[in-house]
């Protein structure tokens, strides 16, 4: 859609057309980490966190009760509704043909990539060709031993592209992930669950969206003891453990028979309960994702207490699928190995929509760039969430469907979701995929609350008896020593909510952006630590490593990490940082190395 | 031999993966010489060098015959295979012990270089046992100092060090700071799934850190003590017998001892080694009022002496023992206080707890020797002993403390990034982290041939 809006004429190739924006597993967008890519998206002219504001029914904001760098806002979305707008937004976007159909080889001219051919025998040419076959390449469903080819559930796979690939050089790796059962809503007694209402004052993701609300709660369950016996007696009917499947899925996303055997202490585990529609009967049981046979899934579901009596709509299954093995495109998502072929999404080994939309929108729009001889777009990793995703994908071998964690990001405290617009807008208006009258409206509020935090930091506060009432008054604080107002706001045992209305200097911002300002003060003197270590920091990495450079004259380093280097030839001993199984030692020895061949040219 | 570089470690890594040779015993003749070989070419140097050696028999000490580059024996020696990855570099190794002579030693440097290894710089030996893992950087310096160890107890620590005992301490702090921010981590990304720190949790384990950072970093003094010694300086009025005990305790007549007041006019030092410790003896002149301006300004050296002091003698004479010195700006517990002359006291001082010694009969002067080493190795008997930082662990030490601290105040996530630095803080100090400098710092004051 990028690639479109930027001027390129784009065909899209589906194998169903229906279902475009289908979300097979949970219909839920953000998170913490997935929270910070949707605002980048955003901010950079993606639609995801637009779409999900329009159809989302019940949004939070995880861990509301920390600092701003890591809110993860979510929302819990309308599956069809969200679907449906994805279809209606490529349909209406001037510049997209929608064609449906299975592209089944790579058309190369010389050395490049000039478009695909589909089964049905048609050539479609293009100047670039972006691939994103999710988890459709090679895929097989498993349930129980039941075993069969396909993407996702009721869809084919996708057979013939893999081998075209690997002829032009592409390595694969197989991965696998899952999805839980859905059951009917009147099948559940909500009356024993948990509830979890959503956000008193909901956020949508969006700088198009002027508002958002929820429609419903969610539910929390919880897994009885005798789930353990129920799983550990069938354990051998589960193609996880039975050998069925190869392909490594995801830890942090485990499936419910994985949790029992890798956590068996753990006596209950936690399941939400979450509507996939706002009026419609399916109901998503998130944490208890599986791939057993169908009957231990029902025994598991029924042994919840509150749904004791659960109809099952479908089963849940896991599906294996290929991906392009990690460091086999560049920065920009060009695959290295075949000219004009830019890979994003599932693909590459990721897993997850939001990291599928961060990769699909910078695979597009450099796509688009090459072919329309414009200028790309980068993110680096210090600047945002997509940088860093790109840069793991790019630099880094994970040998596990990669999800975006906060912890990811070196500099956290400065890629908080208050400011993506702040950071990555600027980059959407120059590739005019945002309007600069956006671009304009929000740096006026960028403007009010940098202004803020220098009032802020600049009202002195002396312990008079006067002074000393009214912010006693106000915060509940006694002022003991001279002081301003950003010192009394860094404390930890300041609410917000009862200084924002009165103090002049932040009555007069929204709510929201009155945390943003208490957030980042308490991160100032931080940052600016961090900020003088930077300096520093940036001239050794930026170190230069020549071309010819002879890895394995090195002695001490690691057989692995030695290979490593020789097949990878990081540039600069920041990527040689970034290299999987690299340690700080052997970095030195790197370093060392460079200093005596008197080449380490400052930047 | 080598001179290294202006920046050594990269003539350290300048020629790595390559065979090093070197002396390993000091410079000059001697009965015997050992020369020590690393890297992976030891068996194609030891095939010409000394061909009868069986390679194959590591760790088996074989006389053998060493052949110059003409094929005449140069010598015969002993001479200690080690295969990799068993030996002090974790590279292959070989030791052969030689007779001292200066010419033998270099004939057979000279021929394995000519057989392709190469002379290695001071500390070599050591970096590579680190860069192979053998050792930390911790346990690298522990190495070094055992080498130039002078005392007793330099090198009772330093052998500890060597074998891991500040190593020991360090490693699981570091781990249990590095368990604390992936939890630190997992309570920030996976709040959705119920992970819980409480911050009750949070701030008893950093406590925990807090406390064992703070127990190694109080052992400084021990290692300041062991490793720096301690500066006793002998004040009194002219004439209180300063230069007599300054002699008395070096055990030697190294200053003029004269009768007339005012014979020292100049600051002398002098070491000796007391209990294993060294000790710096400084002898002052008299501290009097005076218009001489030589003597005026041996006073005002003496205060500053004083000054400087770990322990001032304060000694006034039994002939007079009215007359002594205010010293500004010393701590009571810095001074001690000894009437000196105690032959010519006729009554022993009633009421006084003051030592008494004399230098000329019987009598104190072994005491005061014993109360004088007693306070220098005072901080030694604070500690368990086994352990002792040097500058380099305390800034690193320090470091972490401050970071520690700083996060038991700050917002989570900005406290997951102290800790983050915490971590790494002693990952520096064991080597595991870079940096050029660190290691250079390091290596800079090896020997040859370690
Ligand atoms: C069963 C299941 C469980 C999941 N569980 C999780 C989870 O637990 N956690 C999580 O974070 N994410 C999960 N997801 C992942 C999430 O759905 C994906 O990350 C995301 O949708 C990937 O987006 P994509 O655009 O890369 O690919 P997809 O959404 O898979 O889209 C691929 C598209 O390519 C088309 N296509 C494929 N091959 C061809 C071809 N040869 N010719 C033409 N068209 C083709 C398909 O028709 C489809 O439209 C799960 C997905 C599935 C299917
Ligand atoms: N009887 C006796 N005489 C001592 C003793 N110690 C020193 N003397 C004598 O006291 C005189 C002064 O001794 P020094 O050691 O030179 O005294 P000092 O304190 O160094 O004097 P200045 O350097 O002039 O300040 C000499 O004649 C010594 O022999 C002692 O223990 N007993
Ligand atoms: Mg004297």
């Amino acid at each position: 859609m990028a690639g479109a809006r930027m001027g390129a004429s784009v065909a899209v190739v589906t194998l169903h057309l229906e279902t475009i924006g289908q979300m097979p597993c949970n219909p839920s967008i953000g998170g913490i980490g997935k929270g910070h890519l949707v605002a980048e998206i955003d901010a950079l002219g993606g639609v995801q966190g637009w779409a999900a504001d329009r159809t989302g029914i019940h949004f939070r904001l995880l861990n509301a009760s920390r600092g701003p760098a890591v809110w993860g806002p979510r929302a819990q979305c309308d599956k069809d509704r969200y679907a449906t707008i994805m279809r209606r937004l490529l349909l209406g976007t001037r510049g997209i043909d929608l064609i449906e159909g299975e592209a089944t080889d790579l058309v190369v001219g010389g050395k490049a990539v000039c478009g695909v051919v589909l089964a049905d025998g048609r050539r479609l040419k293009a100047g670039a060709v972006v691939l994103t076959t999710g988890t459709f390449l090679g895929a097989v469903l498993h349930t129980g031993e039941d075993r069969r080819a396909g993407g996702r559930f009721g869809e084919r796979p996708s057979i013939g592209m893999g081998r075209s690939w690997v002829g032009a050089g592409l390595e694969l790796r197989r991965f696998k992930t899952g999805t839980p059962p859905r059951i009917h809503r009147d099948s559940v007694d909500f009356a024993r669950l948990e509830e979890q209402v959503g956000d008193e004052r909901p956020r949508g993701f969006s700088w198009r969206t002027t508002g958002v609300r929820n429609y419903t709660p969610c539910w929390v369950a919880r897994t009885p003891p005798q789930v353990q016996a129920i799983i550990e007696e069938n354990l051998e009917r589960s193609p996880l453990f039975a050998g069925q499947i190869e392909g490594v899925g995801p830890r942090y996303c485990p499936s419910i028979e994985d949790k029992i055997v890798r956590f068996p202490h753990h006596k209950e585990h936690t399941v939400f309960v979450e509507p996939e529609t706002r009026a419609g009967n399916s109901i998503y049981l998130n944490g208890l994702s599986t791939s057993l046979p169908e009957d231990v899934q029902v025994a598991v579901v029924r042994a919840v207490p509150g749904l004791e009596r659960a109809q099952f709509l479908r089963y849940g299954y896991a599906v294996e699928y290929d991906v392009v093995a990690p460091r086999q495109v560049g920065f920009d998502l060009a695959a290295e190995a075949v000219p004009g072929l830019y890979l994003a999404g599932q693909l590459l080994g990721t897993s997850g929509y939001e990291e599928a939309a961060g990769l699909g929108l910078m695979a597009g729009i450099n796509a688009a760039a090459s072919v329309l001889g414009k200028e790309g777009a980068r993110v680096d990793r210090t600047e945002g969430y997509i940088g860093v995703l790109i840069d793991d994908v790019v630099t880094r071998d994970h040998r596990e469907p990669y999800r975006m964690f906060t912890s990811r990001a070196e500099n956290r405290l400065m890629l908080g979701v208050d400011s993506a617009r702040e950071r990555l807008m600027v980059a959407g208006v120059r590739l005019g995929l945002v309007p600069e009258r956006v671009f304009h409206v929000e740096q006026c509020r960028w403007e009010a609350r940098r202004q803020a935090i220098t009032q802020l930091e600049a009202t002195q506060l002396n312990p008079n008896r006067e002074t000393v009432e009214m912010v006693l008054g106000m915060t509940g604080v006694e002022v003991r020593s001279p002081t301003t107002w950003a010192g009394i706001l860094r404390r930890q045992d300041i609410d917000i909510r009862r200084v924002g209305d009165t103090l002049s200097g932040l009555a007069h911002l929204a709510p929201e952006d009155r945390e943003v300002v208490i957030g980042r003060l308490k991160y100032r003197g931080y940052i600016e630590r961090q900020e003088r270590e930077q300096s520093r920091l940036v001239r050794l990495r930026g170190v230069k490593i020549p071309a010819g450079f002879g890895f394995r004259s090195i002695s001490g380093l690691s057989r692995e990490i030695m290979e490593e280097m020789e097949r990878t030839r990081p540039r600069t001993l920041s990527e040689a940082a970034q290299l999987a199984g690299m340690t700080p030692a052997a970095l030195a020895l790197v370093a060392g190395r460079l200093a005596t061949r008197g080449q380490g040219g400052k930047p | 031999m080598v001179k290294a570089s202006s920046s050594r470690l990269s003539s350290v890594l300048s020629g790595c993966a390559d065979t090093i040779v070197a002396q390993a015993t000091a410079n000059g003749s001697g009965a015997l010489a050992i020369i020590r070989f690393s890297g992976p070419e030891i068996q194609a140097v030891a095939e010409r060098l000394c061909p009868r050696l069986s390679v194959a028999r590591p760790r088996e000490a074989q006389l053998v015959a060493l052949l110059g580059r003409d094929g005449r024996e140069i010598d015969r020696g002993v001479c200690t295979p080690y295969a990799a990855p068993r030996s002090f570099t974790g590279e292959d190794m070989l030791e052969a012990v030689v007779h001292g002579s200066p010419w033998v030693v270099e004939e057979v440097i000279a021929t394995s270089v000519s057989l392709g290894a190469r002379r290695a710089v001071p500390g070599e030996f050591t970096q590579r046992a680190v860069a192979n893992g053998k050792m930390d950087l911790v346990q690298a310096e522990g190495v070094n100092e055992l080498v130039r160890a002078e005392t007793r107890w330099q090198a009772r620590l330093a052998r500890e060090q060597m074998h891991g005992s500040l190593s020991g301490r360090i490693s699981p702090l570091r781990e249990k700071i590095t368990g604390l921010r992936a939890r630190i981590e997992a309570s920030l990304d996976f709040v959705d799934q119920g992970v819980v720190l409480s911050d009750e949790e949070l701030r008893g384990a950093l406590g925990e850190c807090i406390g064992a950072v703070r127990g190694l970093l109080a052992s400084f003094v021990v290692g300041e003590r062991v490793r720096e010694g301690a500066r006793v300086v002998i004040v009194g009025p002219p004439n209180s017998g300063k230069s007599t005990l300054f002699n008395a305790l070096l055990a030697r007549e190294r200053a003029i001892v004269a009768p007339c007041p005012g014979t020292t006019r100049d600051v002398l030092e002098a070491g000796l080694d007391m209990g294993g410790v060294p000790v710096v003896l400084v002898d002052t002149a008299g501290v009097r009022s005076t218009e001489d301006i030589v003597e005026a300004e041996g006073v005002r050296r003496a205060e500053a002496a004083a000054a400087g002091a770990d322990l001032v003698v304060l000694l006034r004479s039994a002939d007079s023992p009215r007359e002594t010195v205010e010293l500004w700006g010393v701590e009571k517990d810095r001074i001690l206080e000894v009437i000196s002359k105690s032959d010519l006291l006729e009554v022993a001082p009633t009421g006084e707890d003051v030592m008494t010694a004399s230098c000329v009969a019987e009598g104190g002067l072994a005491e005061l020797r014993e109360a004088i080493e007693r306070i220098v190795l005072a901080p030694l008997q604070a500690h368990d002993g086994n352990v002792a930082i040097n500058r380099r662990h305390k800034e690193a030490l320090s470091r972490a403390q401050e970071h520690l601290e700083r996060s038991l105040l700050a917002p989570r996530e900005v406290a997951a990034e102290d800790v983050r630095e915490a971590g790494e803080a002693l990952e520096e100090l064991l080597g595991l982290i870079d940096t050029e400098a660190v290691l250079d710092a390091v290596f800079a004051s090896f020997c040859l041939g370690k």
